[in-house]
């Protein structure tokens, strides 16, 4: 049987020649990677698997069938800032906006000055080839684009912020505006719709429901992993399950739960779990006049890497559901509901920082991982700096006013007032961000004090274990990583095939 | 403590002119639906941030009384105040619960038609098994 899915009792035990934990964007390229060479292939999933028409329609219910321990992860810091990550078969790809760009050409140049990686430049970007053919990356079609990207791409030609329509793993995208809770349309190319069918169809196997409690080790081989099924709505603890590995085991399954396996299974490195980074993001509103109904078009068509090296700011549409974005207007009773009123009228546009703050995952209480992350001052100023230029963007675009969303400074700015924004407190309690891009915790390197894994992804002093997530990065890129983790991924398969 | 729960996301929510308030939004049933399925640290978050919600009008509005037994003008104003409170836990407890109300409101098909925006059909909520 090549799909096991929650087994209440009776243990399951199950064998390959790899084993990979996770499927989402770096566990599903691997697994891919591996499967066509021809090796058997076990994918270990610690979610269900849900097909598109089992998508949740509402922001309840994908916080409920879809989020990691339902959205509830934040980091633990000066600030309490929420971190988006998915826990079903394909991994925070069926959650995403599909966003594909390739990895800067700075990024090798720091890698390799930085930690030692070197020589794999020309195979990311051949891989990322390989990826775009067989993902569908296209544009956006202008008839799937809605008011709040047409007016971001306004913006831009009156303020010339450096944009351009978004590239994105979707087929067809018609601007259902559904992607965070999975696209039902099938446009969105999440790897639970191809690379983990294709690593089936070539004789895979796959368990659901399964997370991934420890690795199994002889001497200092990974022999495999084990843990117990849980079902996906009770959440009670199923069979036990072990899925034995002939070759080797991929841990792809996250930043945040990657290195808390490791650390579970006996790898007590210092380096295991350190280097956590990340994107914070954060939004302002824009209202306007007219109507903007950002729920109808694409949820991110616009984007802009013109401020990335400089001031670390990626700036983009992005387009949440009405229940989500309406509870980050200030306030609550009559005052609140009186700006919900308005919701027409907003658009919110975002901005990533490619903040250079570090921070760690470890296992907190149950085996739930904790974020210990904090934001310094400088990313803080780059942070703030961002809010500036996203209200600058939406000024451009006609907006009214703009509701920055910062504690302690007014609900609403107009045009002349950014000066106060400018200089707002910099205490991140006072301002909303959260975390979607994730990097760390299973750096890579050449020097085995300061990283987990080789420049390969295998990790120091153990053979047959290999990390193909975005835990492998030792820097944050400055751009949306998707397609950056699956070259990655996929030069780690090929690594462990014995491919150079 | 549903009660408790219900009553302070309600006045987060309130009906504005001929806009629905919370409790016009289907939220008995949304709450029902929360309590039966959410892990226990996600409803003790509700509950916590119903308490605090409940036990701060001594800060907001200066009246040492739960916020249950004000008067609704009273209310109202603590429900502002509270959300928008410069006591950074205070302020991060009762957003949890005013996501949640959000959720339940922003999800009720008269509200979304109200936005122009289509009516979620029920989330099916299933999954592969075999």
């Amino acid at each position: 049987m090549s799909h096991v899915p929650f087994q209440e009792r009776g243990d399951v035990a199950v064998e390959a020649d790899y084993v990979v934990v996770g499927t989402g964007a770096g566990g599903a390229a691997a697994a891919v990677t591996l499967a066509r060479s021809g090796a058997s292939v076990l994918m270990v999933e610690a979610g269900p698997w849900r097909d598109p028409h089992d998508y949740a329609w509402s922001t309840y219910g994908a916080m409920r069938d879809m989020m990691d321990d339902w959205g509830a992860t934040i980091t633990m810091g000066r600030a309490l800032w929420p971190v988006v990550q998915a826990r079903l078969v394909g991994g925070t790809t069926v959650i995403n906006s599909a966003i594909c760009v390739r990895t800067p050409e700075d990024i090798f140049g720091e890698w390799a000055r930085n930690h030692g990686i070197t020589g794999i430049q020309e195979r990311v970007w051949r891989f990322q080839d390989q990826l775009e053919d067989e993902l569908c990356v296209a544009e956006t079609a202008p008839a799937a684009m809605g008011r709040s990207n047409e007016l971001a791409l306004k913006a831009d030609a009156a303020g010339n912020f450096g944009g351009h329509v978004i590239k994105r793993y979707a087929k067809g995208c018609i601007g259902s505006g559904q992607c965070l809770q999975g696209c039902r349309e099938m446009k969105k190319q999440s790897t639970n719709l191809n690379y983990v069918p294709e690593v089936l169809r070539r004789g895979g196997q796959i368990l659901s429901s399964a997370p991934a409690e420890r690795i199994l080790f002889e001497g200092r081989r990974a022999v495999g992993v084990t843990g117990r099924f849980v079902h996906p709505q009770t959440r009670a603890k199923g069979a036990k399950f072990t899925a034995r590995a002939r070759k080797g085991v991929f841990v792809a399954a996250s930043v945040t739960h990657s290195p808390v396996l490791l650390r579970r299974s006996g790898l007590t490195h210092a380096a295991v779990g350190a280097g956590f980074r990340a994107h914070p993001g954060t939004g302002v509103f824009g209202i306007y006049d007219e109507p903007v109904d950002q729920n109808f078009g694409v949820t991110q068509g616009w984007a802009s890497t013109k401020y990335r090296e400089d001031a670390g700011l990626k700036l983009e549409t992005l387009s949440i559901p009405m229940e989500m974005a309406i509870s980050r207007l200030a306030g609550g009773g009559r005052a609140f509901m009186e700006r919900v009123v308005g919701y027409r009228h907003i658009a919110m546009w975002v901005h990533a920082l490619r903040a250079r703050s570090v921070g760690t995952v470890g296992a907190g209480w149950g085996g739930k991982p904790v974020i210990r992350y904090s934001f310094d001052e400088y990313d803080m100023a780059r942070f703030r700096a961002g809010l500036v230029k996203m209200s600058e963007m939406h000024f451009a675009a006609g907006a009214r006013v703009v509701i920055p969303g910062v504690h302690g400074i007014p609900y609403s700015l107009g045009p002349t007032e950014l000066d106060v924004l400018a200089n707002a407190p910099l205490d991140p309690k006072r301002y909303v961000a959260i975390l979607s891009h994730l990097f760390g915790g299973c750096m890579m390197g050449t020097d085995p004090t300061r990283s987990v894994c080789d420049t390969r992804g295998k990790v120091h002093g153990h053979e047959g274990l290999y990390v193909a997530d975005a835990s492998l990065m030792p820097d944050n890129i400055g751009v949306n990583p998707q397609h950056t983790i699956m070259a990655l991924a996929m030069i780690v398969a090929e690594g462990a095939l014995g491919i150079a | 403590m549903t009660w408790l729960v219900r009553s302070t996301m309600c006045d987060m929510m309130p009906a504005v002119g001929d806009q629905p308030g919370l409790a016009d939004a289907g939220v008995d049933t949304f709450l029902a639906t929360v309590r039966r399925e959410s892990p226990m640290l996600v409803w003790a978050g509700l509950v916590l941030g119903a308490v605090i919600f409940a036990v701060t009008p001594v800060i907001t509005v200066y009246v040492p009384l739960p916020s249950f037994l004000l008067p609704a003008g009273l209310r109202d104003t603590h429900a502002n105040r509270i959300c928008s409170t410069r006591f950074y836990l205070l302020r991060q407890a009762v957003f949890l619960l005013k996501m949640y109300a959000c959720m339940c409101w922003g999800q009720d098909a008269a509200v979304r038609r109200r936005f122009n925006i289509a009516a979620y059909p029920a989330d099916p909520g299933t999954f592969r098994t075999t």
